[in-house]
């Protein structure tokens, strides 16, 4: 278990540095960025650019500058929001996004394995047949347009919940953790029933069967921890769908979260913002996929080894 | 394939007649996408020759809601392609040639896989503008990785298989080997991921184009009908519900036809 | 009254009548075999009276007493952990691959009320024949081999201490070299606990020193049953005298075999490895100093267990698979390795699988899979005339020309295995490498499969490699044979002096299952 965990660490660890000096570079060489003078800035902020990034120094140095400031967690400076630096920016909008995220997650965890479990149960019945359709529908719903249909509906027609801004209490979370949670939770639900169908044909649940075991043991002793499986391995893709949702859902639903900074940044060319963002995102998805790896291994001991 | 009028195709059939009256309508009404009426503005439905009304501009609903449609379903059909030759070549060879190269190859992919992707595609668009080919290529690269996946998986698979060796002892060339023996028998898995692909790259590019990154003015897709849509929504729901409705639409039904091609396959 | 007994048994599933009017007897302490070709039922008939599958079940069914026909499927369950103990045909997907092997072991005597503590364990596992049991009850199934794990569903099967032990193929995907002692295994375990045991096999000269009562079935059909020394001394029906004729064993009569001529095939020295998966260092070595030599219009026998290294020898010598160092020559040529062989070369050895559905193409008819090897080989032959070789190749193998445009998937096994020779024969090779050919068909089929290929031998002066696990096959076809354990070369010489007189441990094993 341990190696695998190293073995996907040392994968990771250079994806990450590689996208950081990619990002280094790209800033550095895009057009329109703040150092080729196409776009005036006010002096002060041309000096505060200057001062941080070394311009007046070697590239190799201003790549170490950069690369070691990250490391660090500063960012630099805004672009857009002039008082702020990026970091602050992060600070500010990352516990949203990841409060969103978090919540999409266990929401979509816990209906779609429930809905799936039914659906297996009741295989080739009305039951099953009817959830699967609901889930493949589920999955299909963009954010984009679920969100501001939820917020149509509940929020202007119904009044029920509010339509946007970050709110006191949790009203303000119920339809974006909702809009998020659909699709993955319909992915999850047509994983679910898919891997506990093959899971329930195969040999050793007929060994559980002929020893006598009831169908309840059989079920959740012998089948859920390998139909599972798939789940799993879905859960890595599923963060970064979330995160690219959460984008959505806080552009329409007003929330200050990191998804709308950075939506805001890549209209105005706020490249620091943006590269920070990216950098970020990409950091936590690795690490949920480690941890999504780890779950794996549990789930089936034959992943610990290789 | 022969048996495309099986009723079990129903869900291509809904997208194929969306689309075919997508094509069909600028010849039935007068308005094009762009054209403004000045004289109807956020009308609703059925004034005068607005079937479905008018938007915040004075545009024809319909004539918009049509065009998005083509755009979208062209840029979708394009960029899966795209994802298609990529993802086949890069498959492909990594299943043929095997060991190292295959073990290098798929770490790559598998790197790549859990990156937000779309982050990225963002980034280059910030970076080198909002050009209608990167959309293109851009969205077709993001999908490219499923496709090369399943595509090495089946290669390897039929790389065991007996009837290779035999014909490779029956003098035929590995070249012809690959051609005749082994793209024939992958034909059918490659289709139906290329079906999934489609509302895969739908998405994306719906995504894209409702933050106002991917397809530009004058240009219209789904994506920028919703978002406009959404902004109004609280005046003409239609605007919202009609090209949201139609977007859903073409998602489900594909992914349904896309999944039904994919277990048969498998 | 017996321990088991079925009469008149009728299955259905989705109202299709799989079996009927099967009657048989199982008596404590005895076994009694099934024996039939797949698709006969026997699996059904053993499975289905217990619950097993979704077949329906009819007619009398006791047990111990118990009337089956009466039960609900929770009377059904209890019955079955009480019992009965079941093992089934491929242990390497039996067990639970998240529970570890002790765990799995505890909760099976569970079922009978038993319970198990740690010693216990060990010692049950040790007398199934485990070895270091201390070590791998802590274990995972995937680590262990598909022998062992076939021993710990053995002792998982009769952990709760049943009456009846079913056993559904127990040995066929074991390597071959076990098979005999695992068959022992069950036997001794019936005689110290005095179970009865149903078993069901495919091969008669498996169930022959194991089995007391025969039961041959047929199409879901009882053909024939009783004592099984009586049945296949004497048997009464035509289909159980053809499969008794059709099964090969060491007892029958030596074959009449055809002259040889000059060396054609001389292996020196020829080394395989393997370099090892993943980024792992080092090699695998299959096959290590191999000499053998092939004369003209000889059949050689490369026999082993699986691991052996004999698929990779053959493969090495047809020129499909990895020769690292050492030397083929062919007509005291030397041949060159795997990619730089020319067409002529590659022309005079062909080789024949052993799934025959597998090495067709799906995508491919019948006639273009036969016409490949002309098409490469002779390029500038007209394509009339092909043809007319195509169908002459079919004509050869036994079919006709309405199987020209036939696809690979509505072929029997044995149709696909006539096609996949017709494909190696078609361009007159001299040497065919027959990598287990007949070790997938039904023994029916087999048998006319080898009767075909001896045919062929005699009509072309056709050299053979016939690489297999079963000796009494390879005695039908093969002059001279050649034992291989773990890469090496364990035994050589003519058949008759090899059967009499085995040198190693390995060659008396495969002796002692045939």
């Amino acid at each position: 278990m341990l190696a695998l965990i190293i073995r996907r660490l040392l994968t990771a660890i250079p994806t990450l540095f590689g996208i950081i000096l990619a990002s280094f570079f790209l800033m550095r060489a895009a057009p329109g960025g703040p150092f080729d003078g196409e776009r005036p800035l006010p002096p002060d902020v041309q000096e505060a650019l200057r001062a941080s990034y070394g311009l007046d120094r070697p590239l190799w140095e201003q790549a170490w500058i950069y690369v070691s400031r990250l490391l660090r967690g500063d960012f630099g400076p805004s672009l857009v929001y002039r008082d702020f630096t990026v970091t602050e920016l992060v600070a500010q909008g990352l516990p949203i996004s990841l409060t969103l995220g978090g919540l999409a997650i266990a929401l979509a965890l816990l209906i779609g394995i429930t809905a799936g479990l039914f659906a297996a149960v009741s295989a080739g019945k009305a039951a099953d047949k009817s959830i699967m359709m609901l889930a493949t529908i589920a999955t299909a719903l963009p954010t984009f347009v679920t969100g501001p249909a939820l917020a149509l509906f509940f929020g202007l027609w119904l009044g029920l919940l509010p339509v946007s801004g970050r709110g006191d209490g949790i009203a303000w979370l119920v339809m974006p953790v909702v809009a998020l949670a659909l699709p993955v939770s319909g992915a999850i639900a047509k994983l679910t029933r898919a891997g506990l169908a093959t899971v329930l044909k195969q040999d050793h649940i007929r060994t559980a069967r002929a020893r006598g075991l009831s169908e309840k043991k059989i079920l959740f002793k012998h089948g859920l921890r390998p139909a599972l499986v798939p789940v799993a391995s879905y859960l890595g893709p599923a963060a970064a769908g979330l995160l690219t949702g959460a984008v959505v859902v806080e552009t329409v639903f007003g929330l200050p979260g990191l998804g709308r900074y950075f939506v805001q940044g890549a209209l105005n060319r706020d490249y620091p913002l943006v590269l920070g963002v990216v950098t970020l995102y990409a950091g936590l998805i690795i690490l949920f996929n480690l941890f999504a790896d780890l779950i794996y291994g549990w789930l089936d001991p034959r992943m610990r080894e290789e | 394939m022969r048996s495309l009028l099986h009723p079990n195709h129903w869900p291509l059939w809904i997208v194929i007649m969306l689309v075919a009256a997508a094509l069909l309508l600028p010849f039935v009404i007068p308005w094009t996408y762009d054209q403004i009426d000045w004289d109807a503005v956020r009308a609703p439905a059925f004034t005068g020759s607005h079937l479905l009304g008018t938007d915040e501009i004075g545009r024809d609903r319909l004539a918009r809601l049509a065009a998005g449609t083509r755009i979208t379903i062209m840029v979708a059909i394009a960029a899966a392609l795209v994802s298609l030759v990529v993802g086949i070549a890069w498959g492909a060879t990594a299943g043929w040639v095997g060991g190292k190269i295959d073990e290098a190859m798929m770490r790559f992919v598998d790197a790549l896989y859990a990156l937000p992707f779309m982050f990225i595609v963002i980034l280059l668009m910030v970076i080198f503008g909002r050009s209608i080919l990167l959309v293109f290529v851009g969205i077709g690269l993001v999908e490219w990785l499923t496709m090369a996946r399943v595509v090495r998986g089946q290669v390897m698979a039929l790389k065991q298989r007996p009837f290779i060796l035999a014909a490779e002892a029956a003098g035929t060339k590995p070249l012809t080997i690959v051609i005749k023996h082994i793209l024939p028998n992958i034909a059918g898995v490659a289709l139906a991921y290329l079906m999934l692909t489609v509302p895969q790259v739908v998405m994306v590019e719906s995504f894209l184009s409702f933050l106002g990154l991917g397809v530009q003015e004058p240009l219209t897709s789904l994506g920028i009908l919703v978002k406009e849509g959404a902004d109004d929504m609280d005046v003409t729901p239609l605007g919202l519900l009609l090209p949201g409705g139609a977007l859903v639409l073409i998602l489900v039904c594909l992914t349904i036809e896309g999944e039904r091609l994919r277990d048969k396959y498998s | 009254m017996s321990l088991y007994s079925l009469r008149n048994l009728a299955i259905e599933i989705a109202d299709q009548q799989l079996v009927e009017g099967v009657s048989l007897e199982v008596e404590a302490g005895q076994c009694t075999a099934i024996i039939g070709a797949s698709g006969s039922g026997k699996s059904l008939t053993c499975l289905t009276p217990f619950g097993l599958n979704s077949g329906q079940a009819s007619g009398e069914m006791l047990l111990d007493g118990i009337d089956l026909s009466t039960t609900s499927a929770e009377e059904m369950r209890k019955a079955r952990s009480q019992l009965t103990g079941f093992i089934f045909q491929q242990p390497l997907t039996a067990l639970t691959p998240h529970l570890t092997v002790g765990a799995q072991l505890k909760e099976a005597a569970a079922q009978g009320d038993i319970v198990l503590d740690r010693a216990d364990i060990i010692q049950k596992l040790e007398r199934v024949g485990l070895s270091r049991a201390d070590e791998k009850l802590d274990q995972f199934p995937h680590r262990l081999s598909g022998g062992e794990r076939q021993r710990v569903l053995i002792a998982a099967a009769i952990a709760h201490r049943p009456k009846l032990l079913i056993a559904d193929e127990p040995t066929s995907a074991l390597d071959a070299s076990l098979r005999h002692e695992i068959m022992c295994l069950l036997d001794d375990l019936r005689a110290e606990h005095g179970l009865g045991m149903l078993l069901v096999s495919h091969d008669i000269a498996s169930v022959e020193g194991h089995a007391d009562q025969l039961v041959v079935m047929d199409q879901g059909a009882m053909v024939e049953s009783g004592p099984v020394a009586k049945v296949i001394a004497n048997p009464k029906q035509d289909y159980t005298r053809r499969l008794i004729a059709a099964t090969p064993r060491l007892s029958e009569s030596a074959p009449v075999l055809p002259k040889t001529g000059k060396t054609m095939l001389e292996t020196k020295e020829v080394c395989v490895e393997f370099p090892k998966p993943g980024w792992r260092r080092g090699k695998i070595s299959a096959i290590q100093d191999a000499n053998i030599s092939v004369h003209q219009g000889e059949a050689l026998a490369i026999v082993g267990g699986s691991g052996s290294g004999k698929s990779t020898l053959g493969r090495a010598i047809a020129g499909i698979g990895p020769l690292t160092s050492g030397s083929i020559e062919w007509e005291r040529e030397k041949l060159p390795k795997r990619r730089s062989r020319n067409l002529a070369m590659r022309a005079s050895i062909q080789p024949v699988f052993q799934d025959p559905i597998a090495s067709l193409d799906p995508q491919w008819k019948v006639s273009n899979i036969v016409a490949e090897p002309l098409k490469n080989f002779q390029p500038e032959m007209l394509q009339t005339d092909r043809q007319i070789r195509v169908r002459n190749a079919l004509n050869e193998v036994g079919l006709d020309e309405g199987y020209l445009n036939r696809n690979p998937a509505s072929l029997s096994g044995g149709q696909a295995q006539r096609v996949a020779i017709a494909r190696a024969i078609v361009a007159e090779p001299d040497l065919l490498v027959l990598d287990e050919a007949t070790s997938a068909l039904d023994p029916l089929v087999g048998a006319e499969i080898l009767k075909l290929l001896a045919q062929l031998q005699c009509d072309k002066r056709l050299s053979i490699i016939f690489i297999t696990h079963d000796i009494a096959s390879a005695r039908r076809l093969c002059h001279r044979i050649v034992v291989l354990d773990k890469g090496h070369i364990v035994d050589e010489g003519n058949m008759g002096d090899i059967l009499k007189n085995p040198q190693s441990e390995i060659t008396k094993k495969l002796i002692a299952v045939s």
